[in-house]
């Protein structure tokens, strides 16, 4: 029995005009533990969907989830996400921020500050401790809120696109020390991106997903050694693959756009 | 420039009307007001008006504070509060405080605070609390708190209350840590406001028979004894003291919610 299962899932909302709009349909995969899965595919294809409800702040409309042999009802305890949008508690320092779950857990201030530091060395912010979200640039904020959810340390660690606003340096420096707290913790990782490249370099597997409606579309395994040469051979081939398929999805959408025309 | 203009104008005319039963100069006024401690008709001084008005004041937006506050939060929160209590509070709003004052004095009477405690004949400062007067202060300041505490909780993002909840806050850890700093730059504009209508208030429930002390009494007392003079500089203090209360309470502001002025 795998870690994370996904089973069948479909969801639904009701947009704007009461109209039905379906987000995802059918999806199923499974999930490893200890596994760092990716998942890439075009906007709005409902990827964050899909985090929202693994996180359990959304319930399926059909399906369902299954974490460590139990249904996903209402909140999933075991697991954390970090949103797209800037989430930091604007009122909260850098450093109580990202001691929050460990004051929720009752960890007296003296340790919970001594673990925080850790987590803020990590991403890069040490000395930053005492200045408020407003304060920061985007970039550093979505650091932040990383640190926060490794602080927390949860078995599942859900991630929305976390380096979309960072610039190309910054970016391989976090997905290689993600990658580390990954092999030392041993956490299992779902992680969402739109850049192939960084999918490659950070994923066990990779999930290509489709649009209209949401679904699995591709699924394909990163057998590349660790750490990952942004230019080698098979780093290449895959990059061009994953490429293909989502061209094809793309493709796909216009041709069936024009037909409903 | 428009202070000194309207103190020109003032002064002309004083001097044109050479009465200063209708009209004081502008240099009595200010005599009167550079001797705070001097008895004024036998009344007490200035500053005994002030303070008796004052205590009767922050008692009254402490207690409308201390209720409103806490409801506010709750009703913001909870469908069940909301439904509890929003048609009273909706029903009670557009009642002006300071209709409630003539039936608050008839009802309480002249019972002070003191008289709650047995003390008939003291002298303290709770001798001069009246409840009426606590009641139409308490009146006049719950509304703009408790709203602006309700439209507070109510304005707390969403992703905030998600996250929280993802990284294992309780309901009342998430109260505590997140719906109440969230709402506080509102509370504290609550509290602000509330303060100065309170402030409006206790002036006119003090201008009503029955009252003996306070800036509002002096003022309504020089009037029936045409002390000009005495009336203009009362209502200069209670504009200085009004100022300083909502000043007080927005240096609070600003020191708290300097993340919400900043945030993108
Ligand atoms: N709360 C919601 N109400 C209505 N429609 C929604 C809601 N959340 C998402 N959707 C729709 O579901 C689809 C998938 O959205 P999303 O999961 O945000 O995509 P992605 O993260 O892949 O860009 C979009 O068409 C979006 O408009
Ligand atoms: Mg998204």
């Amino acid at each position: 029995m795998s870690f994370l299962r996904i089973n069948n899932i479909g969801k639904t909302f009701l947009g704007e005009r009461k109209e039905e709009v379906i987000a995802l349909s059918d999806l199923s995969f499974d999930c490893q533990d200890g596994e760092f899965l990716c998942i890439v595919g075009p906007t709005g294809c409902g990827k964050t969907t899909l985090l929202r409800l693994i996180a359990g702040l959304e319930q399926p409309s059909e399906g369902d989830i299954i974490l460590a042999d139990t249904v996903i009802q209402g909140l999933n305890r075991e697991a954390t996400l970090v949103f797209q949008q800037y989430s930091l508690f604007p009122w909260c320092n850098v450093i109580d921020n990202v001691c929050f779950s460990l004051e929720m857990k009752k960890i007296p201030k003296k340790t919970r500050y001594l673990e925080a530091r850790k987590f803020i060395n990590l991403v890069g912010l040490t000395g930053f401790e005492k200045a408020l979200p407003y304060e920061l640039s985007g970039g550093m904020q979505q650091r932040v809120a990383i640190a926060r959810a490794l602080a927390h340390n949860p078995k599942l660690l859900l991630l929305d696109e976390p380096f979309g606003a960072l610039d190309e340096r910054t970016r391989h420096r976090l997905q290689a020390k993600l990658l580390a707290v990954w092999q030392k913790e041993r956490k299992t990782v779902v992680f969402v991106t739109h850049n192939i490249d960084e999918a490659i370099f950070l994923a066990s597997r990779i999930l290509i997903m489709r649009d209209r409606p949401g679904c699995i579309n591709d699924e394909i395994k990163v057998d590349l050694a660790r750490p990952r040469d942004r230019r080698s051979q098979g780093f290449l081939k895959l990059h061009i693959k994953i490429r293909e398929v989502l061209e094809k999805i793309l493709i796909t959408n216009t041709n069936n756009q024009r037909g409903a025309l | 420039m428009i202070p000194i203009i309207i103190i020109a104008v003032w002064e002309f005319f004083a001097i044109q009307a050479n009465n200063p039963a209708l009209l004081p100069r502008v240099g009595d006024v200010i005599s009167r007001l550079v001797h705070p401690f001097t008895d004024l008709l036998n009344t007490g001084s200035f500053v005994r008006h002030i303070i008796v008005s004052a205590s009767r004041v922050v008692l009254g937006f402490i207690l409308a504070a201390v209720i409103g506050i806490p409801l506010g939060l709750l009703v913001g929160r909870y469908l069940l509060f909301h439904r509890l209590f929003s048609p009273i509070i909706e029903l009670l709003r557009p009642l002006c405080p300071i209709a409630w004052i003539p039936f608050a004095m008839a009802i309480f009477k002249t019972y002070t605070i003191a008289d709650m405690f047995g003390a008939h004949y003291t002298t303290s400062i709770f001798g001069q609390i009246q409840l009426g007067m606590l009641y139409v202060i308490f009146y006049g300041g719950f509304f703009p708190i408790f709203l602006n505490t309700v439209h507070g909780v109510k304005s707390v993002k969403h992703l905030y209350i998600e996250s929280a909840l993802l990284l294992g806050a309780d309901q009342k850890k998430l109260f505590k840590k997140v719906i109440f700093p969230s709402s506080l730059p509102s509370i504290l504009t609550g509290l602000r406001v509330g303060l100065g209508i309170s402030w409006m208030v206790i002036i006119a429930a003090e201008m009503l028979p029955g009252s003996d002390a306070g800036i509002g009494y002096l003022i309504i007392f020089s009037y029936e004894l045409a002390e000009m003079d005495i009336l203009i500089a009362s209502m200069i203090l209670i504009g200085a003291v009004g100022a300083l209360l909502s000043y007080g309470v927005k240096v609070l502001a600003d020191r708290t919610s300097i993340w919400q002025a900043k945030e993108r």
